[in-house]
């Protein structure tokens, strides 16, 4: 196993950041811990990493007790931390080569390597540019490009892609899953449901530093009631009644907005003809129709009650 | 050696800032130095005061060999024995001493009386006291003859008495050595070169803990397998390599300017001085650097700091002229120490035990300073370390 956290608690006076919050990683996974802000991802991450100190649980990573004085399990981690952290003083290729030197010693394995981070961020013609001087896009690509040049075996990305361009958050992506096809096993922290749906084999949900669910892509949407949702662009909607519609066997929930219905239901039971008899009735005019399978905002909802991103 | 050699391009990325103090102060010690000008040679020589003599009694010898003596030790000035020239002769400072001998002076010296001769004089005046040692010196020889040779002549009597205060007594030099131009002058540049020196280090070393103690970067750092002790030597050695570069530099125009000077006791003793000056002021500034968090107070602190430490010690205003409450304030600084240590350097003629004793204890307090601050920073840094 290469993270196993057993109970971790961690207080900021009244404030419980980490509520005997428990964590497996398998080797040559990515696992995604997703939650809203203010969760206690970034916590969590910082006590794996020994930058928190914590009231109570144990860390362990490669069956060793994680503490600041770990030197040997820090050799194998990789970190990119939420906030961009180089130096504005050093150029691309200084900045690269000055983190991927706290790991490696030689000087001809690290030219190496800090080659092959730039070429991997794709990076090769900023390497004499400031950091001052890139967008925000090629400044997060500069900061995995420090975590990951030394090319470590657990590499924790901690919210990567926040303020970063629809682009340049594909390349991140694609990026980090070509590290795991490396061989790197990877936890991926994000409040941005689309980006742990797309790359993580293994999902953690978090709230209120906890984990409240946890499994696949599909093993956690089988875990909520809601099935498809079922969506009807309405051209009248004025006079609708919904009454009816919401007292139908097995629907969840229907709401009108703006036009659109929106139509939850019980996994395998979506009532469709019923719903449509019920506007044809009210002479209601429908523009199009289709229908959308429940994503992690639904499982979260189902939940803690709340939108993922309240 | 990865912190060793960010620490030294983000002083290159800050040298802008460096280099103004360097430059500045370079030319502002240049030119005080060279436009200094040592007092001139205070070396002691005889003033004769301006004295009158009038004489009331009759024309003798020993009147004349009074009169002798004093003309030998005084400037005789010829008034008119009338009451209002003699007073407005004192009032001009025409004379300074008026010595009136009165009649039967000659008779009663001789027969072994006591004497009271006249005098008027300016008030308070030092000349006073002077003419008051030369006349008894004379009336008191005079009268060790009479008192214990009675019966001799006036003319034995004046010669004798001639002849035993023409004895001189010949004094020897102890001290050998000279006292150099340079010394003085070097002493000076050497007085300045704490205030630019604390600013340089203050802003180098700030600039570039600020940078390594941005949150960020130092959570980043703490993530990697560089023992924190290695990362806090590498760090020492970075600023003291920085701080040895800067003392070179600064000292460098004093072997420019006094030349082979700096080779002699004095400026090996100031070289010394002002580098164990550098090690203090370079952990004062570790110290600063892991407590200031922005660029804008990193400023205000270099200058207040070494501005303040620099008016305070003496560097601008000798410590001589400072009150006795500044100089208790400064004594807790370095500064203070190193100015005492350089005046006493440059005004030392020759060295000896006990010079040598009051220089190295400046000298070893302001190391005492360094060390002491560089304890409270290590153990500032550790705490830090893991946050809570």
């Amino acid at each position: 196993m290469v993270i196993n956290v057993k109970n971790l608690v961690k207080r900021y006076g009244d404030l419980i950041a980490l509520d005997h919050f428990n964590l497996e990683v398998q080797e040559g996974e990515i696992l995604g811990l997703l939650g809203p802000n203010g969760s206690g991802k970034t916590t969590a991450i910082n006590c794996i990493l020994s930058l928190l100190k914590y009231d109570k649980g144990t860390i362990e990573i490669y069956d060793q007790p994680m503490s600041p004085d770990a030197y040997d399990i820090k050799r194998n981690i990789g970190v990119v931390m939420q906030n961009v952290a180089v130096f504005d003083e050093l150029t691309v290729y200084e900045n690269i080569d000055y983190f991927c030197g706290l790991y490696v010693a030689d000087k001809q394995t690290r030219k190496k390597l800090v080659a092959e981070a730039i070429d991997f961020v794709g990076l090769n013609d900023f390497t004499k540019f400031y950091p001052k001087k890139l967008s925000g896009g090629l400044l997060r690509r500069l900061n995995i490009a420090c975590g990951i040049a030394h090319k470590p075996k657990l590499i924790i990305l901690d919210e990567p892609t926040v303020a970063v361009d629809p682009q340049s958050r594909n390349n991140i992506l694609e990026g980090i899953l070509e590290l795991n096809r490396q061989g790197a096993t990877i936890i991926y922290t994000s409040h941005y449901m689309e980006e742990v749906e797309q790359i993580a084999s293994r999902i953690a949900i978090m709230d209120k530093g906890k984990i409240i669910a946890m499994g696949t892509n599909e093993e956690l949407k089988m875990m909520i009631k809601s099935g498809e949702h079922i969506n009807l662009e309405l051209l009248n909607p004025e006079h609708l009644d919904l009454t009816e519609i919401q007292a139908l066997p097995h629907i969840i929930s229907a709401e009108v907005t703006d036009h659109q219905l929106v139509v939850k239901s019980s996994r395998g039971k979506n009532n469709l003809i019923a719903i449509l008899d019920h506007l044809k009735d009210q002479n209601i005019t429908i523009g199009k129709i289709y229908s959308e399978p429940p994503t992690l905002n639904d499982v979260f909802l189902e939940i803690t009650g709340k939108e993922l991103r309240d | 050696m990865q912190v060793y050699k960010a620490f030294f391009k983000v002083i290159q990325k800050n040298r802008g800032q460096i280099l103004i103090y360097l430059v500045v102060f370079m030319v502002l010690a240049l030119l005080l130095t060279n436009t200094y000008n040592p007092p001139q040679n205070t070396d002691f020589s005889k003033v004769k005061v301006n004295i009158a003599f009038i004489n009331d009694d009759a024309d003798s010898l020993l009147v004349d060999g009074l009169k002798t003596y004093l003309g030998e030790n005084a400037n005789l000035v010829d008034l008119p024995d009338e009451p209002q020239k003699l007073q407005d002769a004192l009032f001009f400072r025409e004379v300074e001493y008026i010595l009136r001998v009165p009649a039967g002076f000659t008779e009663a010296m001789l027969s072994g009386q006591d004497v009271q001769l006249e005098k008027t004089t300016v008030p308070d005046s030092t000349s006073n006291i002077y003419m008051d040692l030369l006349i008894n010196k004379y009336l008191n020889t005079a009268q060790t003859y009479t008192t214990y040779m009675p019966g001799l002549s006036q003319a034995d009597l004046t010669q004798y008495v001639d002849k035993d205060l023409a004895e001189q007594s010949e004094v020897t030099m102890i001290s050998n050595g000279s006292h150099s131009a340079n010394a003085e002058k070097s002493g000076y540049y050497f007085n300045y070169l704490s205030y630019s020196m604390f600013a340089i280090l203050i802003l180098g070393v700030c600039s570039v803990m600020l940078v390594f103690n941005n949150t960020d970067l130092k959570r980043r750092n703490l993530c990697s397998p560089i023992r924190s002790a290695n990362m806090n030597l590498q760090m020492i050695l970075g600023n003291l390599s920085f701080a040895i570069l800067t003392w070179l530099v600064l000292i460098s125009a004093s072997f420019i300017m006094y030349g082979s000077f700096m080779f002699t006791t004095t400026g090996l003793l100031l070289l010394l001085n002002s580098f164990v000056f550098t090690l203090a002021a370079l952990s004062i500034s570790y110290l600063i650097g892991n407590i200031v968090k922005s660029r804008g107070a990193m400023s205000a602190v270099a200058n207040v700091f070494a501005l303040g430490t620099s008016f305070i010690s003496g560097v601008f205003v000798p410590q001589e002229l400072l009150g006795d409450n500044v100089l208790t304030i400064a004594s807790f600084t370095p500064t203070y120490w190193y100015i005492k240590a350089n005046n006493e350097i440059a005004a030392a003629v020759s060295y000896n035990a006990d010079n040598l004793q009051s220089i190295f204890t400046s000298m070893v307090l302001v190391l005492a300073f360094g060390v002491a601050v560089l304890g409270v920073t290590l153990v500032l840094i550790k705490q830090r370390r893991v946050e809570a």
